[in-house]
């Protein structure tokens, strides 16, 4: 577990920075949508905004756009807004793909010079994509936590903790799931932009298809094949359950991926 | 045990061959260099020696311990300096030191990196340096420290003095051949012919992937014609009675003058001193063959595996 640990731990600085700066701006992003809901509220606009919305919107939201457009809906999208989602699935793809990125620099040489199983190169991928991911997440409900307590009105109703936390998870684990399709990708390239442009274009193209799925009946028969399809925050803030199925699927997605980051690691060859 | 042991070591790339049935054994305490063109399938077996690809067919040992099966073992003893140094530019000096010295065992031996930092002129203060703020000698120091830090038994060094200003190969050599005087092994890898002729006990040279020379220097040294420079006392043309010598098989003028003769001599020079034993010689010239003269004719032309030496 040592070569793992240290590994672990100088990834870990060289990340921090940029882990750490992503995290505070998604934290300062659910503050300040929070100050904009609590704003809204005050000002009576909720009513005015859904008038406003146009028809295929209305119909895409379907009964959710009541919840939707409320102090509590505005709160969530931080959850789900495309910019935070995209910004944790590339810091997860980012470290899914740090193999690649250490056979292309030429460290994975050095390293894999010393007694080191090949294995715990993956196991500190692992770990690192999981932790990053998880601080990424407490920062958000952090800031969540501290927007509610700063600038939510007083008798507006508020989303329940449990809302939070399921939003929360539900979007750490299509991260991960997206880890560790880029460490699978990442442990049989030799190249950083190979491993992360490649996970990047299948997020995106997934992302698409998922959301043609939703707009165009006959996408759906293949959209169930997106990632994104495990991930629906209007179930959710409509007062749905965390859906399990959904978070199992996710899941077995990143750990096939990081099997098979595991099996292709071990018995490539490492060359730049 | 043998440091290094290659058996019928092939390594293909699809239809490319990189190295083929190589096969070779580095001796305790021997310093091997490792010669060839670029391409020629040096770093492709280096890098099978260190498992970070895997051969085709044979096998690679390193003190006893095959390179692919029992990778960890084999890897216990041993210093490696890459060709190119992949650092990761936002850490510091002491920071690499310090994760590849922990790699290989938890207690850092301080006195020794300090003994290397003195040798190649690395103080501290670099030390607590980035690395994007590193020269390419720089670079370089901070790889051989790594490799050298753990004291190991086996080094393999790819191009080890590359980028090291003059002094600093001075004092790389010097390094070399005190860890050889504690009965260390050193495989590396080299260009640079003088530094092989200086540090090496026997060089491998390997051509488009397969064994063309392994041998001692000195008998390389001995496969290079010397030029032999003949002075007379007199003119042999003005001397009467003489009767010039037949001279021996390897031994033909290559240019003369009334007083001299410019010979290229291939073998021992024995011969060659009994054939013109007559003539009125005043003084011989022997200038040694240049290993890079052969280095370069095996290069160019080529010739059987091990001609003069050993090889398995």
């Amino acid at each position: 577990m040592r070569p793992a640990t240290l590994l672990f731990q100088y990834s870990l600085k060289r990340v921090r920075a940029l882990a750490l700066a992503t995290g505070l701006l998604l934290a300062a992003l659910q503050i300040v949508l929070i100050f904009v809901a609590g704003s809204i509220q005050r000002s009576g606009g909720f009513e005015q905004l859904s008038s406003l919305l146009p028809p295929f919107a209305r119909a895409l939201l379907g009964p959710s756009l009541a919840t939707f457009m409320s102090f509590s809906g505005i709160v969530c999208l931080g959850y789900f807004e495309l910019a935070v989602m995209g910004a944790l699935i590339a810091m997860t793809i980012t470290l899914g793909a740090t193999p690649a990125s250490e056979v292309e620099s030429g460290f994975m040489d050095l390293i894999l010079a010393r007694p080191l199983a090949r294995h715990w190169i993956i196991t500190r991928t692992v770990a690192l994509t999981v932790f990053v991911t998880g601080v990424l997440l407490v920062l958000m409900v952090g800031g969540t936590a501290a927007g509610l307590r700063l600038f939510a009105p007083e008798d507006v109703q508020r989303p329940s903790p449990k809302l939070i936390f399921s939003l929360a998870a539900n979007l750490g684990m299509l991260a991960l799931c997206w880890g560790g399709i880029a460490a699978a990708i990442g442990a049989r390239s030799s190249r950083r932009s190979v491993a992360g442009g490649t996970s990047g274009l299948l997020a995106f193209a997934t992302f698409l298809l998922d959301y043609i799925g939703r707009l165009w009946q006959p996408a759906e028969s293949v959209a169930w094949l997106s990632p994104f399809r495990y991930y629906n925050p209007f179930d959710l803030i409509m007062g749905d359950p965390l859906p399990w199925k959904n978070l199992a699927v996710l899941g077995a997605i990143a750990a096939a991926g990081f099997g098979a980051a595991y099996f292709l690691f071990v018995s490539r060859d490492i060359s730049r | 045990m043998t440091p290094i042991s290659i058996r019928g070591l092939t390594k293909r790339y699809g239809h490319i061959v990189a190295v083929k049935n190589l096969n070779l054994e580095v001796a305790p305490g021997e310093i091997l260099g490792f010669l060839g063109l670029n391409g020629a399938g040096k770093t492709t077996t280096i890098r099978i020696l260190l498992d970070l690809l895997r051969p085709s067919s044979g096998s690679a040992s390193i003190l006893g311990h095959d390179c692919q099966a029992e990778g960890l073992r084999a890897r216990l003893n041993v210093g490696y300096l890459p060709g190119e140094m992949g650092i990761y530019a936002d850490l510091t000096g002491r920071e690499v030191l310090n994760l590849l010295a922990k790699l290989n065992d938890p207690f850092i031996d301080e006195d020794r990196r300090r003994e290397l930092q003195e040798r190649l002129e690395f103080p501290d203060s670099d030390l607590r340096r980035r690395l994007r703020e590193y020269s390419a000698g720089m670079k370089r120091k901070l790889g051989l420290i790594q490799a050298f830090q753990s004291d190991p038994l086996l080094l393999i060094l790819d191009e080890p003095t590359e980028g090291l200003d003059p002094l600093m190969q001075e004092s790389f050599y010097h390094l070399l051949l005190d860890v050889k005087s504690r009965g260390r092994t050193v495989f590396m890898s080299s260009h640079v012919l003088s530094e092989v002729e200086r540090v090496c006990d026997r060089i491998a040279l390997i051509r488009k992937g397969e064994l063309a020379l392994l041998a001692g220097i000195g008998e390389v040294r001995n496969l290079a014609a010397r030029q032999v420079k003949v002075l007379f006392t007199q003119e042999l043309s003005a001397t009467p009675g003489l009767v010039l010598p037949e001279l021996p098989d390897g031994a033909c003028i290559l240019d003369s003058g009334p007083l001299w003769w410019n010979l290229k001599v291939e073998g021992p020079l024995g011969p060659l001193l009994r054939a013109i034993a007559t003539l009125p010689v005043q003084d011989i010239e022997v200038t040694e063959a240049k290993l890079e003269d052969v280095i370069l004719k095996y290069y160019r032309e080529g010739g059987s595996a091990g001609k003069p030496g050993r090889t398995q």
